[in-house]
């Protein structure tokens, strides 16, 4: 049986995207993607630093996009009267900006006195930090994120692109969260987020671990503290691997019996994972003798089938090329701005009503402004050109 | 006066481990009401460290306790039937049910979607999965080192290394692949809620792991669908942190007398900057750094270069002038050196809990403050096993 509804969950919603790079982008695209009407709003003066290249494309898949350029006090009152046709207002710039430019909460909330305003920055609104100029990239060695990770004993592992599609779907989430209490409420909401603190926020166990033993992390690598075998191990081919996670004994036995070795299925000092623990070094070169003459994708299907949870390590060309992700529909083929088409994702959820989420290439910029300006604000054509050749719309 | 952004929501945690507590902890956080409903073993999060003096105790996990602050808790054995009819009277009070059992099991036990739907017309049910169930990898299992490698995660994010022939790509450390998916899971829950609360039509979702961890890197997808490589894991073939794969960038980290700072001077004014910062060295002006292109060039001399002047400075000071000259520069925290920020201090960024076994710990907070709406953050500890069975059943 399934739900009748006719429409995505946050059709009806209209939210003001001032947000650029990965992390605003992301919220507007979720938001976008279901349902809600998504207008990014920049200008060509300072254009997102992600327009040139194909990150655009999917970090603004769904979106309106109205080149408006809030330098100008003229754009500042287009900005205004925008949201007040508006639900919610995505922003990332450094602390201050989007005050300094005239926009802050208090001035949204006359414009939209239900306003969800969501304002991210690296280290949060408040502090002594909280102008400190931040990527996410090293946010993820000032919160302790990347203490945990690495090879046992080694240096630091330099880290890449994790905070920022994270903090996207938070603050997505929280926006959401907001539109819920405003249906008790009718209050808007002025959320100030914090990108540091999402990534302190999910490693928690190193954050008790420290209080209750006083010990810091210490990364495994690919190991485990309580199962053994677990690591990545070598296939044939060039930097081709494929990772298995033996998480109890059962696994364990069917491993053996994959790897035809009953010499270690029946050694009992290998029964329980305390055993896998102290030899695993042993281990791992028994489990790579099997692995090393094999494709990555067969060792994963051989393992599969026998109940063992194993995948290849697939480097970012090989993840866009695995087959789920086509066969589930994650992967889909839009038409982009270039004319040509491109398979490119959607999001990791699905509804069971029928209702797919709404996928659709990026848009380029100005693309809506017939749109936004005539069609929403009521501009004349006449103005629009007017506002254009001022570089107000622009 | 109510907290939260969802009071008068209930929510129902049929959770195992992280992923699907993770997310009623997120909604707990907003002020719904969470019952946590546990096997009457208990939470195999409550098996997992860390436990103060590292002896096991179903009551003393930090994992578990982080998971599952501000909720009640009750036990119910899934597998009698008063106990499913129990449970299936506490989800005809729920507006969201999320759980990440294995797949068909709670079919099997008559408390899959119809049923749930049928007690409640409304529910909202969030099924936290590996794969999805639909695609060849439906049935596959899946843990948390094998989801960062076929994600792309281990390969990409963690960084290169000297020889990827020798040097495996290694995951995340932690949880972070169950985190993601809890906030995945989240995400999703509020949006069907939504709808819920508008029209009065619930569902059933479906997280995929997997898509929720690829979703993490959908530029390093986009980079593909337009015909680039993959980045080699090689070190000398690529310098740069990978920016989200658009932004080719000079940074990373460099030594200092105590630790480690992580430093991205990529903007041509920064750089002009970041030299002021250590002196104006002579080597500053050579043509081989004279361009943001020479400079990615001649990467591995610049970074030695650097590293040098940094190696006699003090992490928090090399991060505190560069931020004063407006340098994006962070000192490389240690978790005891999160607990001692005087910014976080500020934002009361930490929760002290006080818990009857664990004893007062603080336990991280969330990353957003809303200065009209209150969050009941410490309003409970996570519960003992069973804590709430009578409270609950009694309703």
């Amino acid at each position: 049986m399934r739900c009748s509804v006719s429409k995505l969950p946050l059709q009806g919603l209209r939210v003001l995207d001032f947000s650029w790079i990965i992390a605003g982008p992301t919220a507007g695209r979720i938001l976008a993607m279901m349902g809600a009407e998504v207008i990014k709003v920049g200008s060509a003066r300072r254009p997102d630093p992600s327009y040139a290249g194909p990150a655009f494309q999917v970090y603004n898949q769904s979106k309106r996009y109205a080149a408006l350029n809030i330098s100008r006090p003229e754009g500042v009152e287009l900005a205004k009267r925008l949201v007040a046709i508006s639900d919610v207002v995505v922003e990332n710039f450094a602390v201050g900006v989007f005050e300094r430019l005239g926009l802050s909460y208090a001035v949204l909330r006359q414009e939209r006195p239900d306003v969800v305003f969501v304002s991210s920055s690296g280290t949060g609104h408040t502090g002594p930090d909280k102008d400190f100029v931040a990527y996410g990239s090293l946010l993820q060695h000032y919160t302790g994120w990347n203490s945990v990770s690495g090879h046992p004993g080694g240096e630091p592992v330099p880290g890449g692109l994790w905070a920022d599609p994270w903090v996207g779907m938070e603050l997505a989430m929280l926006a959401v969260a907001a539109l819920n209490n405003r249906i008790d409420t009718g209050r808007g909401q002025h959320v100030d987020f914090s990108m540091a603190e999402a990534l302190s926020g999910s490693i928690p166990e190193a954050i008790l671990d420290y209080q209750m033993n006083g010990i810091l992390p210490r990364p495994q690598g690919n190991r485990d503290v309580h199962h053994a075998p677990h690591g990545a191990y070598h296939c044939k081919g060039a930097d081709r691997w494929v990772a298995i996670a033996i998480t109890d004994d059962d696994e364990w036995q069917s491993l053996c019996g994959v790897m035809d070795r009953p010499d270690l299925a029946g050694d009992t000092t290998l029964a329980h994972a305390e055993g896998r623990l102290k030899r695993q070094d042993e281990l791992d070169v028994a489990v790579t003798s099997w692995t090393k003459d094999l494709e990555d994708y067969e060792a994963t299907r051989l393992l599969q089938e026998a109940g063992v949870p194993a995948g290849p390590s697939l480097d970012v060309c090989r993840v866009y090329h695995d087959p789920h992700l086509r066969e589930t529909g994650f992967l889909s083929k839009l038409r982009t701005s270039d004319g040509e088409t491109h398979d490119l994702p959607g999001l990791g959820w699905t509804f069971n009503d029928g209702i797919e989420a709404d996928v659709r290439a990026a848009p380029t910029l100005g693309q809506s402004n017939d749109y936004v300006y005539g069609e929403l604000l009521g501009e004349s054509r006449k103005d629009i050109t007017r506002l254009e050749r001022d570089q107000v719309i622009y | 006066m109510a907290l939260g952004l969802l009071p008068g929501v209930r929510v129902l945690d049929v959770g195992e481990r992280i992923s699907a507590p993770y997310c009623a902890r997120i909604l707990a956080n907003l002020g719904a009401d969470v019952i946590k409903v546990e096997t009457p073993d208990g939470d195999e999060s409550r098996r997992m460290g860390p436990f103060p003096g590292d002896a096991p105790h179903l009551e003393k996990s930090g994992l578990f306790i982080s998971l599952n602050l501000n909720k009640r808790g009750v036990t119910l054995d899934l597998e009698s039937r008063p106990d499913a009819d129990r449970f299936l009277d506490l989800a005809r009070t729920a507006d969201i049910i999320v759980e990440n059992k294995p797949a068909g099991w709670l079919d099997a036990r008559g408390l899959g979607y119809n049923a749930l739907r049928q007690a409640n017309a409304e529910v909202i049910v969030a099924s936290i999965t590996p794969f999805g169930e639909i695609g060849p990898y439906a049935g596959f299992k899946a843990s948390d080192l094998t989801l960062c490698h076929m994600s792309g995660q281990a390969h990409g994010v963690q960084g290169p290394v000297d020889a990827p022939d020798r040097d495996p790509p290694i995951r995340a450390g932690g949880h972070q692949t169950e985190f993601l998916t809890g906030m995945a899971a989240a995400t999703a829950s509020l949006i069907a809620l939504y709808r819920k609360r508008e029209t009065g039509v619930g569902c059933r979702l479906v997280v995929s792991s997997f898509e929720a961890m690829v979703t993490q890197i959908i530029s390093g997808l986009a980079n593909c669908a337009y015909g680039q490589p993959a980045p080699s894991r090689k070190t000398d073939r690529n310098a740069e942190p990978a920016v989200g794969g658009m932004v080719r960038a000079v940074g990373g980290l460099l030594p200092c007398n105590d630790g480690y700072v992580a430093i991205s001077p990529r903007e041509e004014a920064q750089w002009q900057r970041w030299l002021g910062v250590m002196g104006n060295p002579d080597w500053g002006t050579h043509e081989r750094f004279a361009t943001r292109e020479a400079r990615h060039k001649n990467y591995d001399q610049l970074w030695r270069l650097v590293g040098q002047w940094t190696k006699g400075h003090s992490k928090r000071d090399v991060a505190r002038m560069g931020q004063e000259r407006r340098v994006a520069c962070f000192p490389v925290n240690t978790v005891e050196d999160l607990l001692g920020n005087d910014h976080l201090r500020e934002r009361e960024f930490f929760v002290q809990v006080d818990h009857p076994e664990a004893g007062t710990l603080r336990y991280p907070g969330v990353a957003y403050r809303m200065a009209d709406t209150p969050l009941p953050l410490d309003s409970r500890p996570a519960p003992l096993l069973g804590q709430h069975n009578h409270e609950v059943f009694r309703e």
